[in-house]
């Protein structure tokens, strides 16, 4: 009896390998599988369903899902139906999300990839797509390289550039708030590559550098890296950390007071990261990649958001509009393009411009062919602390810019796209 | 120069409090019944979210209070229903249960309160840095480490003075004799287990109103706790608080010279631990080796 109470000693080896096996906690994950029919036409998400992006992977899959939804209600693609498969990617593990990658294209031998939010493991599922010739859109994964140095024939990307967003806000920052940057850099390649875009801006404007810290993925605790940033006294702190990283990090900007010393500022800002913040966080100037409550008449949009809302209770995020306008730009694509065919479709995409009830935002909307980016609006404007008007209009549009005004040029990215014969 | 390193080795103070204050938990749970609980993070959230339900009808303090009670007693039936069966069995079998207790918890969270974050405010007399010098110092940290040096304070006197505390020492020590002498062990371990539950139940709280909530707020705070237990000594709960304390200001000084290790550190930190005195800081020897 009593050797069956006690349990065995726990010795320091078993605690070493629970501490890795801890580790692996935080990036194994559930598998996802769905039911499916032979002939119809199937499309593999492979997005974050756990971990930091949970909630932007979850709602690229609502957009996706109503896309769906609505093609199949007017009968599918080519007379087919369509079918979304969601595996979850994990939030940074780039091992999982490959191997998930290659089980949706080869087991469930899907027609068309669609992932990833995080850039780093968009990166490495597009080598896999491009190796097995599956057309392949990047709904949320912003470094450069994706449509730049690395192009690929059967990539391409719906949300912008890190490029682009350096772009869309480094002037304001620098006339409206100072010439003395400090960054607070996610330290992996959508921070990386969004810093070299703010500081190449900066030193073209003349301004300069205080700092740049480098902050691991999913950190909770940013208070040293705060104190570095404010002793360095610089005009503005340019807050690039992204998810939930970023309700930490203004959280506990707004509770040490530093808004109030130094004006604190960004490039992208999401709704999702603005709605788990408390009031007194919601602070500075940012751009948003896409937003729900827009000037002027739009029934594309009003339709869009009130679908959303219908199914989830919320307004539709920039993630929701990515899954949205992903599967119709490849509906419409296919429609083009008479056929599935991975090769045909992608000419198809490459120079199409988005209609009205899918762009659902003004200026024109299209997918550059030299480099398979689509060219899509900025909305540039300050955080507001409560709603305005609605609960969840907490942001201040004060400028929509057009995609082409602030990307550089194809030449500019280094793609140099090889379309197969 | 001087005076960031000075101000970082206060915040790692701060942040060290809070890490030691889920390891000693997750080290008592460990010393007594040789389970090392990979959902402690798990009631963590629970314990946060818990809260956050509760602060409408209750308000802040209220809620401080009955959200760690609550996350105890689900503590308590998850060790009567589940924990309990897997004692005496090799260690691999509590690693596998509560593992997969973490993903239940963490994915269950998801479903009820969503995925996406939620904000939590603290009492506005808290959320202010009380000198503009010091500006990291909030009321709110402040009353973080208060709380949790009070718990502490409250955790040794329970196991010093108190006749379960002195059991669970005891047991800790050499549980065979201590059930030869007529102890429910049983309910000892029950009582154990429930009062590092409510401890991880507490830190959620805390948490919350540091960080917000999001369901895998855990994981990122689950590490720390396992190398405190690692640097501080396992069986010794001075050492863990010690450990967490340890990291804390590691962590803290490093940001100022090399942001990006300031994670690595603790790692680092761990390996030289092991190498050089294996047992760790405080940890007896052969006492759980």
């Amino acid at each position: 009896m009593v050797s069956r109470i006690i349990a065995r000693p726990v010795n320091r080896r078993t605690i070493l390998k629970s501490a890795a096996a801890a580790g692996a906690l935080q990036i194994a994950s559930p598998f996802v599988i769905s039911a499916r029919a032979a002939d119809n036409i199937k499309i593999g998400l492979d997005n974050p369903l756990t971990g930091t992006y949970a909630a932007p992977g979850k709602n690229e899959e609502i957009g996706c899902q109503l896309a769906v939804d609505q093609i199949n209600a007017k009968g599918g693609i080519l007379g087919r139906k369509i079918e979304l498969l969601s595996e979850d990617s994990t939030s940074g593990d780039a091992g999982a999300a490959v191997q998930k990658a290659r089980k949706l294209i080869e087991r469930d031998k899907i027609d068309f990839l669609v992932g990833n939010v995080n850039s780093a493991l968009a990166q490495a599922i597009a080598q896999v797509s491009n190796e097995k010739g599956v057309l392949h859109i990047v709904p949320g994964g912003h470094t450069d390289p994706i449509t730049g140095k690395d192009c690929k024939w059967n990539v391409f990307r719906v949300c912008n550039t890190t490029r682009m967003e350096a772009n869309a806000v480094s002037q304001l920052l620098y006339t409206k708030y100072g010439k003395k940057w400090h960054f607070i850099t996610p330290d992996y390649a959508f921070g990386h590559t969004l810093y070299q875009g703010c500081e190449a801006n900066l030193k073209k404007l003349g301004g300069t550098i205080t700092g740049n810290e480098l902050t691991p993925l999913g950190i909770t605790d940013f208070s040293s890296y705060l104190i570095k940033a404010r002793a360095a006294n610089p005009d503005v702190l340019v807050v690039l950390v992204q998810g939930n990283d970023m309700v930490n990090c203004l959280k506990q900007i707004s509770q040490f007071g530093i808004d109030k010393q130094i004006h604190v500022a960004g490039t992208q800002q999401e709704l999702e990261a603005v709605e788990a913040m408390p009031p007194e966080a919601r602070v500075g100037v940012w751009m948003f990649e896409w937003y729900w409550k827009q000037a002027g008449a739009n029934p594309g949009l009003d339709k869009f958001v009130s679908e959303i809302r219908k199914r989830t209770g919320k307004v539709p995020t920039a993630r929701t509009w990515f899954g949205y306008v992903t599967i119709h730009a490849y509906a419409l694509a296919c429609e083009k393009a008479k056929t599935i065919e991975a090769k045909t479709v992608a000419k198809a995409l490459g120079d199409m411009e988005l209609p009205d009830d899918v762009k659902c935002q003004p200026n024109k909307v299209y997918f550059r062919g030299g480099d398979h980016q689509l060219m899509l609006s900025a909305f540039i404007g300050e955080l507001m602390s409560k709603g305005d008007g609605d609960p969840e209009n907490l942001f201040k549009v004060n400028s929509v810019v057009s995609g082409d005004s602030i990307a550089p040029s194809v030449a500019e990215t280094g793609c140099q796209m090889q379309m197969p014969a | 120069m001087s005076q960031l390193i000075l101000f970082n080795i206060t915040n790692g103070l701060i942040v060290g409090a809070f890490y030691a204050l889920m390891a000693i938990g997750l080290s008592l749970i460990l010393n007594l019944s040789g389970v090392i609980n990979f959902a402690h993070g798990g009631f963590l959230v629970i314990g946060g979210y818990l809260s956050y339900t509760l602060t409408p009808y209750l308000g802040f303090w209220g809620a401080l209070i009955v959200a760690p009670f609550l996350t105890a007693i689900i503590g308590w039936l998850v060790e009567r229903l589940l924990i309990r069966r897997v004692y005496g069995r090799d260690p691999l079998y509590s690693l596998l249960l509560t593992f997969g207790l973490a993903f239940i918890i963490e994915d269950g969270t998801r479903q009820i309160w969503g995925a996406q974050g939620l904000p939590v405010s603290v009492p506005a007399a808290l959320s202010k840095p009380l000198r503009y010098e010091f500006f990291f110092i909030t009321g709110y940290r402040l009353f973080m480490v208060a709380m949790v040096a009070v718990l502490i304070v409250l955790l040794f006197v329970l196991l010093r003075y108190t006749r379960s505390g002195i059991r669970v020492r005891a047991g800790t020590l050499d549980l065979e004799t201590v059930s030869a002498l007529g102890i429910n062990v049983r309910a000892l371990r029950s009582l154990n287990f429930s009062v590092g539950i409510f401890l991880a139940g507490f830190a959620g709280v805390l948490a919350a109103g540091q960080l917000g909530l999001d369901p895998n707020m855990g994981d990122g705070l689950l590490m720390p706790s396992f190398i405190a237990i690692i640097v501080g000594g396992v069986g010794s709960l001075t050492g863990t608080l010690l450990g967490g304390l340890l990291i804390g200001v590691a962590a803290g000084v490093t940001a100022v010279f090399f942001p990006s290790a300031s994670d690595a550190i603790m790692y680092v930190m761990m390996a030289i631990v092991l190498l050089v005195r294996p047992r760790g800081l405080l940890g007896e020897e052969g006492m759980l080796s």
